[in-house]
This record gives structure tokens, C-alpha cells and sequence, in this order.
């Protein structure tokens, strides 16, 4: 049986650890809630940008903010978001899984974003163009590098991890130009057509659709970023509440054994008086 | 800047007296209230734009936006992005 002063010491060491998953758990649910402000406020930005690029480029392709005179690799680039360190449990593994059930080196170059994933990629011996480390921070995520890659190629496939909710979390893949026709669906429509003859355009409309595109482009890759990120902080949020409910768990059975070893103390403290009593009795 | 009243496309009703401005990134808004102009910075230079503005759309260099309200001034700084002016509203779409 344990003494008292080691079950004292365990309990003392298990407070520690549920205090802190529940620091971590209201980080991470903190970190959900700010996520899901930037989604919304990014989104309702593109909303506003698509109704007027609409208006532009009546009955035309989104070109990714290509020029006509720009090389396409005739490729499909595939993107793998995953997490940047550890906690995020066997998810970026079904991800890196999933990916390379498609991927054929002479029809597809990888770029991967997060350590996590690179680390499982080198561990199968497949090779990857880019690297580009996941932002720590959720909001004014830089882009630029990816889109100047994306490009390049004939079209893009992103593979991340999704929020569906706090408990459940999945895998997606989406290309990206129909991430970017999706996300347009909630933009308001606006049937006038915007043409040099009704508008004055700075340099030229072409640019400007041009710029319009880069920017959708950004803010598309910046929401699956941060639906990543979503994900990976609901991932944590439930291990830290499955460590707090199991450290909450295991100080209520120290609390009993506690109790227990005291009584037993006292009981045999008890015993030993009796005893000695006992025995003063008979020796007199 | 040249002056743009006489082209196409210029509104009909009379001048209003300020514009709806909205100065906004995808994760901010920095600004969205009635001002009295704002003046910025494109390809061809420093640029205002006014009450009674024609139709315009001009990418926006890196500057400092400079808006005018009917009692202060504030300034943006900014990296670059996208001006929309119709019927005296003004939408500036920065970049990330």
C-alpha cells in the first residue's frame, strides 16, 4: 500500500496536469472561436470583391490571374496542408495516405505545407517540390509564395483536414477552382456589366480582373489554411479535454485511496494501543 | 488628376455631398463611414476621388490612403490593392 505522503505528492502532480489541460483546452477553444471570426470576415471580403469581378468577366474562365502569354506546366499540382508539430493524432497520416493513392510523379508535383506532413512524405521516400512551414498565426497569412506556384500549373488539388465539429474532424480534397466557384455561390449577383465603356479602368480591365483573380486566389488557399487550422485546434481541444477528464478521473481515485490509506493508519494506530494496552493488562 | 466629368458613363443625378467609404482586407475593416474624399496613389500618380466621381476602377499602389471626413483626417498606410468608385460609393479592397 501506497503512504500517504507519495498519494499527497500524486495528487498534488495530477492538479498540475488538469490545470493545464484546461488552460490548453480554453486556448484552443479561444483559437476556434477567433478562426471562425476570420473565415466569416474574409468571406464576406470576397463576397463584395466577386460581385464586382462578375460584372467584369461576364462569360469567361477564372484564369487564376494568368497573362495570356504565361507557360502553364501541364501538371496537376497537388497541396497537402497538415499540421506543423505533434498533437494532431493520426489525421495528417489518412491525409498523406489519401493523397498518394493519386499521386503519379509524371502527372503531379507536391508542395507540402506543415512539418508533420513533410517528415511522413521523406518517411515514404516520395519526394516534394516546395515546403512552406503552416502560419502560426491565423489571420494576414501570406500567400504569395503558394499562388505564384499554383500558376504555373494546369490546375491545383488541395488535400486538408476539415472542421465538421468540435468532436469530429475529417479529410478533404477540392480543386482549387472550384473551391473558388463554390465560395462565390453566396455572393450577391449583379446582373450590370462593368466595361470600359461605363467605367475607367487603372491600368486596364485586364489587369484588374487579373488582380482580382490573384486575390481570390488568396483569400480560397488562406480559408483552407484556416479550415486546416480550425481542425488541428478541435483535434487538440478534444485531447486535451479527453487528458482533463482522464486526470479529473484518476485524482478522485487517489482522493479515495487517500482516504482509505488514512483510515487504515488510524485503524491500525488503534490496533497497536489495544494491543499494548492488552498486554500492559496481562502483565499486571 | 484629369478631369473625368465629361466621359460616358458619369452619373446623372446631382453630386452627393459625401461617399460611402469602406477600407477593408479580408480579415479587417479599417474604415466604413460617409467621408468627404480620399485621395491615393495608382499608376499614373496621386489621384482624389470626390463626391460626383465617375465609374472608376484602379488598382492602388503602395501608399498612404489620406480620408477626408467632414471633421478629421485619417491616414491608411498601405502595401497595395484594388479602388471600386461607383455612384458615390468608394470600396477599397487591400491586399493581404
Amino acid at each position: 500500500m501506497k503512504r500517504l505522503t507519495e498519494i499527497t505528492e500524486e495528487q498534488t502532480a495530477m492538479q498540475s496536469v488538469l490545470g493545464l489541460t484546461n488552460v490548453f483546452e480554453g486556448l484552443a477553444s479561444m483559437r476556434i472561436a477567433q478562426v471562425k471570426d476570420q473565415v466569416l470576415s474574409s468571406q464576406r471580403f470576397f463576397n463584395e470583391l466577386w460581385a464586382i469581378y462578375s460584372q467584369i468577366r461576364v462569360n469567361k474562365q477564372f484564369s487564376y490571374g494568368r497573362n495570356d502569354s504565361d507557360k502553364i506546366i501541364d501538371k496537376d499540382l497537388f497541396i497537402a496542408i497538415t499540421a506543423e508539430g505533434g498533437f494532431s493524432g493520426d489525421i495528417d497520416q489518412k491525409l498523406i495516405n489519401w493523397m498518394i493513392q493519386s499521386y503519379d510523379p509524371n502527372k503531379n508535383d507536391l508542395i507540402i505545407i506543415g512539418h508533420h506532413g513533410a517528415l511522413q512524405l521523406t518517411q515514404l521516400g516520395i519526394g516534394f517540390k516546395r515546403y512552406f512551414k503552416l502560419p502560426f498565426h491565423d489571420s494576414n497569412i501570406n500567400v504569395a509564395p503558394l499562388i505564384d506556384q499554383v500558376k504555373q500549373y494546369r490546375s491545383t488539388i488541395v488535400y486538408y483536414q476539415t472542421y465538421v465539429t468540435l468532436m469530429v474532424q475529417d479529410i478533404k480534397r477540392i480543386e482549387l477552382h472550384r473551391a473558388i466557384e463554390d465560395a462565390s455561390q453566396h455572393a450577391d449577383r449583379d446582373n450590370q456589366i462593368i466595361s470600359e465603356e461605363t467605367y475607367i479602368f487603372e491600368p486596364s480591365a485586364q489587369a484588374v480582373a487579373n488582380h482580382m483573380e490573384s486575390t481570390m486566389l488568396q483569400i480560397t488557399l488562406t480559408q483552407t489554411i484556416l479550415d486546416s487550422k480550425l481542425a488541428q485546434y478541435a483535434s487538440r481541444f478534444r485531447s486535451m479535454r479527453s487528458a482533463s477528464e482522464k486526470a479529473d478521473e484518476t485524482n478522485q481515485s487517489l482522493k479515495l485511496e487517500f482516504n482509505r490509506t488514512k483510515r487504515y493508519v488510524a485503524d491500525e494506530r488503534l490496533k497497536e494501543v489495544i494491543n499494548g494496552l492488552r498486554k500492559a493488562g496481562q502483565a499486571i | 488628376m484629369a478631369d473625368r466629368n465629361n466621359q460616358p458613363g458619369k452619373d446623372t443625378k446631382p453630386a452627393a455631398k459625401s461617399l460611402q467609404l469602406k477600407v477593408s482586407s479580408p480579415f479587417t475593416v479599417y474604415f466604413n463611414e460617409p467621408a468627404l474624399s480620399i485621395s491615393g496613389v495608382n499608376g499614373t500618380g496621386p489621384f482624389d476621388v470626390l463626391p460626383g466621381h465617375h465609374n472608376f476602377i484602379t488598382l492602388l499602389d503602395a501608399c498612404e490612403l489620406n480620408i477626408r471626413t467632414s471633421d478629421a483626417e485619417r491616414k491608411i498606410r498601405i502595401n497595395g490593392g484594388l479602388m471600386h468608385v461607383k455612384a458615390d460609393s468608394v470600396a477599397v479592397f487591400l491586399d493581404v
